[in-house]
């Protein structure tokens, strides 16, 4: 039943008899994957919340973006297509653990999520490399808002990633239980989703924080910032 | 949907078996909302003796040498952001919440009850930080409770070195406390119902606190983006919100930044946080004058679509709040109308709580007391919203008393008129022991002939032309001596409803000590949270069976039926009906 069905329900019209075996079961939806639709939903009005001040802000005089001219450090990107490969093969790991899961390949299924994680933090490592490139031009927090946003919006990024890492232990931890199968699934697969998520978050900041001027002068006239 | 309820085996449940697991790191709902609402109301205990303070200032200007201006800026700030943020939103929905919501929807706890426990402990921690700042040097923040950029973290306003931080510290551990509960909150409600209950059987209750989580899980990270951004102007230099600015003289080293951009982060999350706390104050306020008219909620279904189209709506209309700050006219336009457009489901809401009521059974207990104080409250309230609502109205006013007495009515006194009956009327179940009804009576009158006392005169304070967040008018030619006058009532009425809240605080420690126990359901309420095996509720709820739903918590005076009231749990075969009474299928 759709929402419009369910809110145009009569609640005040008393059942008849006999009739309340068939609010039986219906499809079961483990609570990690709805809190994870909820989660997904949050973090991505955050970042979109940053996104749109970032495009405001980008049409200000003092904003120097971060690429369009030789000089500059992202006009080639080099470094963080190589970080976004790392978390490529993280995602593809851990999506690689869950069709593990579902044949029931314990050991396959471990390895997997090692490797997920290993090359989650292998992501964190090269970004912090990221920074210290960044620091090293002498492009330095508050140099310039283009760093500033750089700097913020890829540190989250990261901590989110750090979260997924704490969750993901406590998951494999979780696993040497006893415990409800489908809940143990649903959390794996999670993890994955979460995994993919951040993956795809990634690629939207890589191609919001290394635009040239006149691209994000385009975005801001098509949201109505410019 | 899904309507499972997890885990009916209590084997599942976390059983502390040791006094601090019980009681301190505890992960039953009950417990936790006992702690959230503890600590909500001894912060919002602190919070009304600011505002005592505030008020000896303002009428009796220059006789207190302790309140300085400095001083009275830290008073106001902090009065605001606690009871906004860790009075009234922690009380509601980390306490009523966490309370009502497994009782209600007939689970046995939270579905996650450990992020729950950690959510409160996190809660507790930016209370701390927040309370801290009354300790540091130069104080806590004195910039309004708004934090406007610049002059929020420039030197000069009263807490701009480690006040400041550490109040964006504390909101944003707060944000992450509410997360972590605000999560628990709506996929118990859509995952853990029990069989039978349907979202439209829901109480009230549960739709607003479920509309307005969902709120606070979109709207806070705009305050968090704002306080991550701020932050590091603060403290690294960045020029987010500060354009460049000279200061005492000297130039900063900001430049470019956006202070209108903190303004619409700010009220992007400011507006909806007033429907965080209406919304749950809206289904309680509903589901307390249904259970005290014995009547059902005239227009259930209605009620319910008013709550989510509010809850939709409080997103767009957030500028509102901006108008002096100016905008393009057409956006003006925009914003008032949406704010205009807002009243229509709102106005839904009063004209159903009238129509419970009327030709309702009313039994004018304590909690009903309240909640029908909250009824004329709120209507005052949004009726001034209206004016403020449109731009040529809101520029003269918007800078007086008048805005002061307008959000006090609508989103300091209301909340408050339902939260009291809310904790009337829930007491004996969390207890096991009802308040003293004269006590309560007392409590009540004094608090709603004292806050008109004290709100209604501001109005007119406000159409006079006397200015807002000012320490002291001095000589205004303006403002006529019978102003000053009404200053000093106002003052004057609000610490005698400071000293009617004693009464209730009395009255709770006089009842846990030594009132009597309590009649089992002694409102004789029909929704799920009253028939538990034991009373006060034993961990996980529901004994050895979860219960199962059969009808609507609205249940009051049916035609025909031989009480005058049937619980949510009872099958229609098992309702005792008199002779020639209703019977299945009749009439629909």
């Amino acid at each position: 039943m759709g929402w419009f069905g369910i809110l145009s329900e009569k609640p005040w019209i008393p059942e008849a008899q006999g009739t309340s075996a068939e609010w039986g079961r219906t499809a079961y939806t483990p609570a990690v994957k709805i809190s994870l639709r909820f989660m997904l939903g949050i973090i991505s009005v955050f970042f979109l919340l940053f996104f749109v001040t970032f495009i405001s802000r980008s049409q200000y005089d003092d904003f120097l973006a971060l690429a369009g001219e030789p000089w500059q450090p992202f006009t080639n990107s080099m470094r963080l297509w190589i970080n976004s490969g790392v978390l490529v093969l993280a995602s593809v790991a851990m999506q690689g653990a869950v069709y593990a899961l579902r044949r029931n390949q314990n050991l396959r299924l471990l390895c997997l999520l090692a490797i997920g994680a290993v090359l989650a933090a292998l992501f964190i490592i090269l970004q912090i490399s990221v920074w210290q490139f960044l620091a090293g031009m002498g492009y330095s927090v508050a140099g310039n808002p283009a760093n500033s946003y750089f700097y913020i919006l890829t540190g989250l990024h990261v901590l989110h990633l750090v979260g997924g890492l704490v969750a993901l232990s406590r998951v494999v931890y979780s696993l040497r239980e006893e415990g409800d199968l489908q809940n143990r699934h649903a959390a794996i697969e999670a993890c994955a989703v979460y995994w993919h998520y951040l993956l795809g978050l990634w690629f939207v900041l890589f191609f919001m924080l290394t635009r040239t001027p006149e691209t994000y002068a385009l975005i801001a006239a098509a949201c109505g910032l410019g | 949907m899904t309507h499972i309820a997890i885990a009916d085996q209590t084997a599942h449940l976390h059983h502390p078996k040791t006094f601090i697991g019980k009681y301190i790191w505890s992960q039953d709902h009950k417990v936790i909302a006992i702690q959230y609402s503890v600590t909500a109301i001894f912060v919002g205990l602190i919070a009304l003796l600011l505002s005592v303070l505030m008020r000896l200032q303002l009428g009796f200007p220059g006789q207190f040498n302790f309140i300085s201006p400095d001083a009275y800026l830290q008073f106001v700030t902090m009065h605001g952001m606690i009871m906004v943020i860790y009075l009234l939103t922690a009380l509601l929905l980390g306490g009523f919440g966490n309370y009502l919501i497994p009782l209600m929807v007939g689970t046995r706890d939270m579905v996650f009850p450990y992020l729950n426990m950690l959510s409160y402990w996190f809660y507790l921690v930016s209370v701390i930080v927040l309370m801290s700042s009354f300790f540091v040097t130069g104080g806590p923040t004195g910039a309004g409770w708004t934090l406007y950029p610049p002059q929020s973290i420039l030197a000069g306003t009263p807490g701009s070195g480690s006040g400041i931080v550490l109040m964006l510290l504390s909101l944003a551990i707060f944000i992450v406390a509410f997360t972590m509960g605000g999560l628990n909150y709506v996929t118990t409600i859509f995952q853990a119902r029990t069989r039978g209950m349907t979202l439209m059987r829901m109480p009230l209750t549960i739709w607003g606190i479920l509309t307005a989580t969902i709120l606070g899980l979109l709207a806070f990270p705009a305050l968090l983006v704002s306080a991550i951004m701020m932050l590091f102007d603060a403290l690294l230099g960045t020029s987010f919100f500060m354009p460049a600015i000279v200061s005492l003289g000297e130039p900063l080293n900001h430049e470019g930044g956006s202070p209108i951009l903190f303004q619409h982060l700010f009220w992007f999350f400011g507006h909806p946080e007033v429907y965080i706390v209406a919304l749950p104050a809206f289904g309680m306020v509903s589901d307390v004058l249904s259970v005290h008219a014995r009547k059902n909620i005239f227009g259930y279904r209605m009620m319910v679509w008013a709550i989510v189209v509010i809850g939709g709506l409080s997103f767009v209309v957030w500028a509102h709040h901006m108008y002096v700050s100016g905008m393009n006219p057409y956006f003006g336009f925009f914003f008032a109308t949406t704010t205009l457009i807002i009243a229509v489901p709102t106005a839904i809401k009063v004209y159903n709580w009238v129509l419970t009521l009327w030709l309702g059974n009313i039994h004018l207990t304590v909690p009903m007391l309240f909640a029908i104080g909250f009824i004329f409250t709120f209507t005052h309230g949004g009726l001034s919203g209206l004016f403020l609502g449109n731009v040529v109205v809101d520029l003269p006013l918007s800078d007086t008393f008048f805005v002061v007495a307008h959000f006090h009515m609508v989103m300091g006194v209301s909340p408050i008129m339902v939260l009291f009956a809310a904790l009337y009327h829930w007491f004996p179940l969390v207890s096991g022991k009802q308040l003293h009804t004269g006590l309560g009576k007392l409590h009540f009158w004094g608090t709603f002939l004292g806050t008109y006392a004290i709100y209604l005169p501001m109005h007119y304070l406000g159409f006079l032309g006397v200015p807002r967040r000012y320490y002291a008018l001095g000589d205004t030619s303006f403002i006529p001596e019978s102003a000053h006058v009404l200053n000093e009532d106002i003052t004057i009425a609000a610490i005698i409803v400071a000293l009617f809240q004693l009464v209730f605080v009395v009255n709770v420690i006089w009842t846990l000590r030594s009132g009597p126990r309590s009649v089992r359901n002694p409102w004789g309420v029909a929704s799920l949270e009253w028939h538990t095996p034991d009373v006060p509720p034993a961990h996980g709820n529901w004994g050895d069976a979860l219960p199962t739903v059969h009808r609507w918590a609205y249940d009051y005076s049916v035609p025909g039926a031989k009480h005058d009231f049937i619980p949510q749990h009872v099958a229609e075969e098992n309702v005792e009906y008199e002779a020639g009474g209703r019977r299945v299928g009749e009439g629909e």
